[in-house]
């Protein structure tokens, strides 16, 4: 069953549109992660499914509940919709105890005191908070105020819990771990999550689906590898990973491939639903795609080595093919000069 | 928490959609906004007091004022003194908001509460120790006079000129307020390039740092031209020996003028005054607005350098401490010495004369007492009801975009146009002719009432401001976990701005303490405060116990301004 549906939502700021039609579901025990650059409406469709925003248009359920419909013009306001919501900044009340803090939903529903007592202490033994409960929010660090915030929208067990960039405010090393401990608390628990983040790896990581928006519309939806690996837009392609650009022009095309052909290369490719022969074209590899090889073939250039980046684990090297830069991993230096380079034609997108 | 999560869902709450709260706290408001207001207009619109049998609606009231040559002087002399004043505080204020807030002057922060006392001292205080300090026969004026060898004083205190002067320099907190707040965000780097490029700490100031928060300072000057349209205690007083008189005093003389109450007439120079100053309110909230504007593009502060004067120390120290000289120590110390001796001039010992007879006569006479009581009572539980009464108006609009909110939002700015003498007299005839009310018309509340009517707009920035620092995100988190509006302000928003609403209580006492216009008219056995007291003695020319009195008034402002200190309240927005 669908805990959660959105029905071609509209909504606007004054004379702008922020969500144009945008429709999605969230089954049960589901993390779906609403993917995107800043102003694609990502935070604006959660805040939406909150009811902290109001849409102009479409529909919103939660389980079997309508909560918002443009057409009737009905709307449950945000405390009555029993999400759980986890801000950006935490939004951790400064003047109520940690305990304090995670009890208040319970006191609201009226559940008594002796129960709200144990619960808490439950949620919060569950985050390895148990230590803390007396403490107030600037007491705790940045890694202990993100788990407080979740206990908080957690403790009352709603249907779909939503996160707004809930890893953005640590440092890139707790983000690491937060993100693997996010993603195993979220399936422990069996939560049906949505969780708003523009960095497409967190996404990949700790979600069942991505939901890519670009510009207040679903760009692409599916399992993060079918992102990844099959992207079906150049901006969905561009995206998801680090990609090598050429452009160029369509050549010949079949129903399987198609040549692109630029200043001094020709590579054939994987053709998307708009490329035309004839027509301007976009090629797109991963980076880490692309190989280093011995000698002339089939997709292969002979680009010169410009400058090596040594990034630890490996070499990344750039290289001039006339105006167009190309960049390629490798385990070992290399020596200046021309090298040639194969971009396999399976991974060689053009769109 | 666990598999069976689903099972065990807690539902919220039910919420009702209407809010009875919120609809009579705005009803309430407005009530007590504009039903004193349209009392004015209506009256104006008479020929006879409103509650008259016979009378007949018609413009004989305007009619007759036009014809008065006497408001014609008043009207001329109020726009010059208005001019004249506004072109001293804001060159002044700017300069001193810049040596304060962007220059190393050392020790420059033990200044900063005595360049605001101005602000905070009755006016009607202020003119009277300038009268006693520097009038003919003041104490400073005799000491100059012995030292040059002079006949007659080197001054004239009681001349239109003199006026602007005195207005001018105690309205240089009001400009200096805003001028520092703009240059606080004014980025070190463009003066520092203008230092660089062989320009003088004055010539940043002028070419640089003061243009660059023109749109601040173009605001204040409205307001102290707003200010100056205003003014009544300081013509009151300095206005009276050569007669002298601005718009406020004309319509406070007109009282007597035909021996008859001439409510009709009164009420045609309040709507006149309102006329000029409604305008004017409107002006300043779209140059706030623009102000605000601009200081946001200008925000990023970065990094705060202070400009080193070097040399140029020694004449911004001697401004700073000739404009506190002349502008607080000049009156304050002559209010103090005139309170204490009996007599003073040449060759008399101010220590031999000294007297305590002027407070004993005060401590013995009722009214005086009563006033006193008054006007703590006023200040510390009025202040705190008033707090109250702002922050429930406050609710009522906060985090909220509705036509209700945006009315609370004009409502609010309208008692900011009524000089506090007019919203005093439409005040008198609400509690004398509105049953409900009559009698509480010798109590202290109707003064109390019309207080936090006059200062909604002050309180209600000062109570906004405290709002807004509350992260919208606090407030929603409390609304995802099923907390309605009012759940929220009282668990999360009220606690959370505790501490500013305390500092709004005290800014207000002390508004409290120094108010003396709006009491005016409803000055009645029982309803004495400190600084009507002051106007009814000095036109009855008792010089001693208004001497004791403003001495007071000045310590119980002192008071007010040295806890506001001891707990950093912020004393300006």
């Amino acid at each position: 069953m669908a805990e959660l549906t959105v029905q071609d939502l509209h909504l606007t700021y004054g004379t702008n549109p922020i969500l144009k039609g945008v429709s999605m579901t969230l089954e049960r025990g589901e993390v779906v992660s609403l993917l995107g650059p800043s102003g694609s409406g990502k935070t604006t469709l959660l805040r939406a499914v909150g009811g902290l925003e109001t849409p102009h248009k479409g529909r919103i359920l939660i389980g079997d509940k309508v909560v918002f419909d443009g057409s009737a013009g009905s709307e449950v306001p945000a405390e009555a919709r029993n999400l759980g919501l986890v801000f950006q900044s935490y939004a951790l009340w400064p003047h109520k105890t940690v305990a304090d803090n995670v009890a208040f939903g319970l006191r609201l529903r009226k559940v008594p005191s002796g129960d709200v007592d144990s619960r808490v202490k439950k949620a919060l033994e569950e985050l390895s908070l148990g230590h803390l409960a007396e403490r107030y929010p600037h007491q705790l660090s940045g890694g202990q105020q993100q788990r407080v915030a979740i206990a908080r929208a957690l403790v009352y067990n709603p249907p779909v819990i939503l996160m707004d960039e809930p890893l953005s405010n640590l440092d890139a090393k707790l983000r690491e771990e937060a993100r693997a401990w996010l993603r195993e608390l979220i399936v422990e628990m069996q939560l049906s999550a949505l969780v708003v983040t523009h960095d497409q790896s967190e996404a990949m990581a700790m979600s069942d689906r991505i939901l890519l928006l670009n510009n207040g519309v679903i760009e692409q939806q599916g399992k993060p590898q079918e992102m990844y690996n099959n992207p079906q837009t150049l901006f969905a392609a561009d995206f998801m990973g680090s990609n090598n650009r050429l452009k160029g022009r369509v050549a010949q095309m079949d129903d399987r491939r198609a040549l692109l052909e630029g200043e001094g290369w020709q590579l054939w490719g994987r053709p998307s639903a708009t490329t035309k022969t004839g027509a301007e074209g976009v090629g797109m590899i991963r980076l880490e795609r692309v190989r280093l090889a011995q000698g002339p073939g089939e997709n292969r250039v002979e680009p010169e080595l410009t400058t090596s980046m040594f990034l630890g684990d490996k070499w990344e090297h750039i290289f001039h093919l006339g105006d167009t830069t190309l960049r390629a991993h490798s385990a070992d230096q290399l020596q200046p000069g021309r090298h040639w380079i194969e971009l396999p034609r399976p991974d060689f997108w053009i769109f | 928490m666990s598999a069976t999560a689903a099972d065990a869902r807690i539902a919220p709450p039910r919420r009702s959609g209407f809010e009875p709260a919120r609809a009579l706290t705005i009803l309430v408001t407005a009530a007590a906004v504009l039903g004193p207001l349209s009392l004015i207009f209506y009256q104006s619109l008479l020929d006879a007091p409103f509650f008259e049998a016979t009378k007949h609606v018609g413009i004989g009231a305007y009619q007759f004022v036009f014809a008065d040559p006497d408001f014609w002087k008043a009207l001329v002399n109020s726009l010059l003194i208005a001019s004249g004043m506004t072109l001293i505080a804001v060159p002044l204020g700017g300069l001193l908001a810049f040596v304060m807030e962007r220059t190393n002057l050392p020790g420059k922060r033990w200044f900063e509460p005595f360049i605001l006392v101005p602000s905070f001292v009755s006016p009607m205080v202020l003119s009277f120790g300038f009268v006693v300090a520097a009038g003919p026969v003041g104490f400073y004026t005799v000491w100059v006079m012995q030292m040059l060898g002079l006949e007659e004083a080197p001054w004239g205190l009681y001349t239109v000129p003199a006026m602007a002067v005195i207005a001018g320099l105690t309205h240089v907190p009001n400009v200096y307020v805003y001028a520092s707040a703009a240059l606080k965000n004014l980025g070190s780097d463009v003066e520092e390039a203008a230092r660089s490029a062989g320009a003088s700490p004055l010539r940043v100031a002028f070419s640089v740092s003061l243009p660059l928060i023109m749109p601040s300072l173009l605001f204040s000057a409205v307001l102290v031209f707003f200010l100056g349209i205003e003014l009544f205690g300081l013509p009151l007083v300095l206005g009276d020996p050569e007669g002298h008189l601005v718009l406020a005093t004309y319509l406070y003389k007109l009282t007597n003028k035909l021996g008859t109450p001439s409510y009709h007439l009164m009420a045609a120079v309040a709507v006149l005054i309102v006329g000029i100053t409604f305008p004017l309110v409107l002006l300043q909230r779209y140059l706030l607005q623009g102000a605000r504007k601009y200081a946001t593009i200008k925000g990023k502060a970065g990094r705060m350098k202070e400009l080193p004067l070097g040399p140029w120390a020694w004449p911004a120290a001697a401004l700073l401490a000739l404009y506190i000289f002349v502008t607080v120590i000049v009156p304050v110390s002559g209010i103090a010495l005139r309170a204490f001796v009996t007599n003073w001039g040449f060759g008399v010992n101010l220590v031999e004369a000294f007297t305590l007879d002027s407070f004993k006569f005060v401590f013995n006479e009722p009214t005086h007492t009563r006033a006193i009581w008054n006007t703590v009572l006023i200040g510390v539980v009025g202040g705190a009801l008033t707090v109250a009464c702002y922050t429930a108006i406050g609710f009522a609009t906060h985090r909220r975009n509705d036509g209700w909110s945006r009315f609370v939002d004009y409502l609010v700015l309208v008692p900011r146009a009524v000089p506090g003498l007019l919203a005093g007299l439409a005040f008198l005839w609400v509690f004398l002719f509105f049953p409900p009310l009559t009698p509480l018309r010798t109590t202290i509340f109707s003064v109390w009432l019309a207080y936090s009517v006059v200062w909604l707009a002050y309180g209600m920035r000062l109570i906004s401001s405290s709002l807004m620092q509350v992260s919208p995100e606090l407030e929603e988190a409390a609304r995802s976990v099923g907390a309605s509006r009012g759940v929220i302000s009282r668990n999360i928003t009220l606690p959370l701005i505790r501490a500013g609403l305390l500092g709004s209580w005290l800014l207000v006492f002390m508004i409290f303490e120094r108010e003396y216009s709006t009491a005016v008219y409803l000055l009645a056995p029982g309803t004495e405060v400190i600084g009507a007291q002051l106007v009814s003695l000095w036109q009855g020319g008792a010089i001693d116990i208004v001497a004791a009195l403003s001495f007071i008034n000045i310590i119980l402002v002192g008071i007010g301004l040295a806890i506001a200190l001891r707990f950093g309240v912020k004393l300006r927005d």
